[in-house]
């Protein structure tokens, strides 16, 4: 009799202590849930700073980028590449050095090279890319590089590159429209000469 | 709203019909269909607040959504309306080896149960569908109709886990029955009635006449009766019939559909015809908590439903608090601790009654 109603005691004290804790977590569910509502809240970008001297050490690698107007068409980055996810095709200018307005073609790199070469296609598949960072230490103009890390003066840290087609993950950096406006150029030299 | 009201209306104003049986029908069947549709809206109400509340026990912040999209809603409040949209749409799946006309027959018949007792159930002085004698005795009655159909959905299915739910909810609500119905007993030996209405009249006069406090035995009652009630709606600290880790839905495991949500609007109706026990039994039903303070007919409305969703949000807090009890821990619970204290409450209530009572 006695073990009965320490019984019933036990489970009434149990069961209303457990209600307590809950509803103690009911009313301050807005502190304590750590839900990010993804789309509409991000968590904050990683600090960069990890240690190491960063400026040395490329460490975040979140992807590849190419600046046209320095790029010199050399295909240094395209024969690096060990799973052949860069696709470079070139067109020789008339005039090297000089800039082609038509098609947005930049003549002088950054570094004051003259360009003897516009790229009418500079196409990298970003689901093939394995992120080795190989292609960026051939470049003469430096002008690919990995996103992040000692270039995120050059351009800002983007990870969130998911898309709902694949096709658009295939970044086409060449101008719009240059391998059109190259094949123009090349047929008025051609009835000239 | 009663049917006697609506049929001198519809005379009234359709005089050349007036003393035509199919009036008499229309004037049953306008409530009822008023019924159906506050069940649906309320079902998705309490849906939503299950999610809510459930979630926020848990540290979640459960369905979220932004703007009025397909995302759900601001704060996910579509949230319960897209799950009844899926429901709907869902394909209707009936077993080849089930037995066809009762498996259809199951969901109906789970529902009149719940549905036919929301006729008893009194929002205001005037503002009841029928004001039988027998109130009480017939919502208690009728809410057993659902074992039938729990039986019939567990055997038709013709499968293990339906049966073993359908067998133990059986073994459940019958049990069950038993402690709810003493504990309300002690509510009809103070008021002497059983009818609705009158045990709400006993009830006048604020929060201190409720029968709640009218002696020290009635909470106990109210306890007793409340979590008899639980397990009778098959909710979680009994939901055996149901068990998914155990039996993968119990006794729904092969509905789909509609059906399926069949099944889940007449538990949701089903825990509103207990709270409401519940609130018009011990909570003083309509009445305002304060004498004479927002009393008019409007805000009987609003003070039986407030009392009715306080005891639902009770049953979804121990819900998500409380595990599940195993089928011997249930029966324990039920013939050696409720029964007992139960008729030593009727005693004690009796006598009380006898010497103190007016």
């Amino acid at each position: 009799m006695k073990r009965y109603i320490i019984d019933i005691w036990a489970a009434a004290t149990t069961i209303l202590g457990g209600m307590g804790i809950t509803l103690v977590h009911l009313f301050r569910a807005k502190n304590d849930n750590v839900t990010l509502q993804y789309p509409e809240e991000r968590w904050p970008r990683p600090d960069r700073n990890i240690g190491f001297d960063h400026s040395n050490y490329n460490v975040i690698r979140s992807r590849l980028h190419v600046d046209m107007d320095d790029c010199i068409g050399c295909l240094k980055c395209e024969r690096a590449c060990p799973v052949d996810c860069i696709k470079i095709e070139t067109e020789k200018v008339p005039n090297r050095g000089e800039d082609i307005k038509e098609i947005g073609h930049v003549g002088v790199t950054s570094n004051g090279s003259r360009k003897a070469m516009v790229v009418t296609r500079f196409d990298i598949d970003m689901t093939e890319c394995c992120y080795c960072n190989l292609c960026t230490y051939p470049c003469p103009e430096e002008c690919i590089f990995m996103t992040g890390g000692p270039n995120s003066d050059k351009h800002p840290i983007d990870y969130e590159f998911s898309e709902p087609n694949r096709n658009d993950l295939i970044y086409r950096f060449a101008k719009p429209g240059s391998r059109e406006g190259m094949a123009k150029i090349i047929s008025e030299q051609k009835a000239e000469v | 709203m009663t049917v006697d009201f609506i049929f001198d209306l519809l005379n009234q104003f359709l005089p050349g019909f007036s003393g035509n049986g199919f009036l008499l029908l229309f004037a049953m069947l306008i409530p009822c269909l008023i019924l159906f549709g506050f069940i649906a809206v309320y079902a998705l109400v309490v849906i939503y607040a299950e999610l809510k509340v459930s979630s926020f026990i848990q540290d979640k912040v459960g369905p979220m959504g932004q703007g009025f999209g397909f995302h759900a809603g601001k704060w996910g409040l579509l949230q319960p309306v897209a799950d009844a949209l899926k429901l709907l749409t869902k394909e209707d799946i009936i077993p080849g080896s089930a037995n066809r006309v009762l498996f259809i027959m199951a969901p109906f018949m789970i529902f009149i149960g719940a549905f036919v007792s929301f006729v008893a159930i009194p929002f205001g002085e005037s503002i009841i569908v029928a004001d039988l004698n027998i109130g009480i005795f017939y919502i208690l009655g009728v809410g057993s109709l659902a074992v039938i159909a729990l039986i019939l959905a567990g055997w038709s299915s013709n499968n293990k886990w339906s049966l073993y739910g359908a067998m133990r909810s059986a073994a459940q609500i019958v049990s069950y029955e038993i402690p709810a119905g003493i504990s309300l007993i002690t509510v009809i030996i103070i008021t002497g009635s059983l009818n609705m209405q009158e045990i709400i009249a006993y009830q006048q006069g604020g929060i201190f006449n409720w029968i709640l406090f009218d002696n020290p035995f009635i909470p106990v009652a109210f306890v007793i009766y409340f979590i008899s009630a639980l397990a009778e709606t098959n909710r979680t600290p009994f939901d055996l019939p149901e068990s998914e880790s155990e039996l993968v839905a119990g006794f729904v495991t092969e509905y789909s559909g509609m059906r399926y949500a069949f099944f889940f609007l007449s538990e949701y109706a089903n825990m509103f015809v207990v709270s409401a026990v519940a609130a018009t039994g011990f909570l003083g039903g309509w009445q305002s908590p304060i004498s004479g303070y927002l009393d008019s007919p409007g805000w009987s409305v609003f003070w039986m439903m407030s009392k009715i969703a306080f005891l639902i949000f009770i049953m979804i807090w121990i819900r998500w608090t409380v595990p599940r009890l195993r089928v011997d821990q249930l029966m324990n619970v039920c013939w050696k601790v409720f029964l007992p204290i139960g008729l030593i409450n009727i005693f004690g209530v009796a006598i009380w009654t006898v010497l103190l009572g007016s």
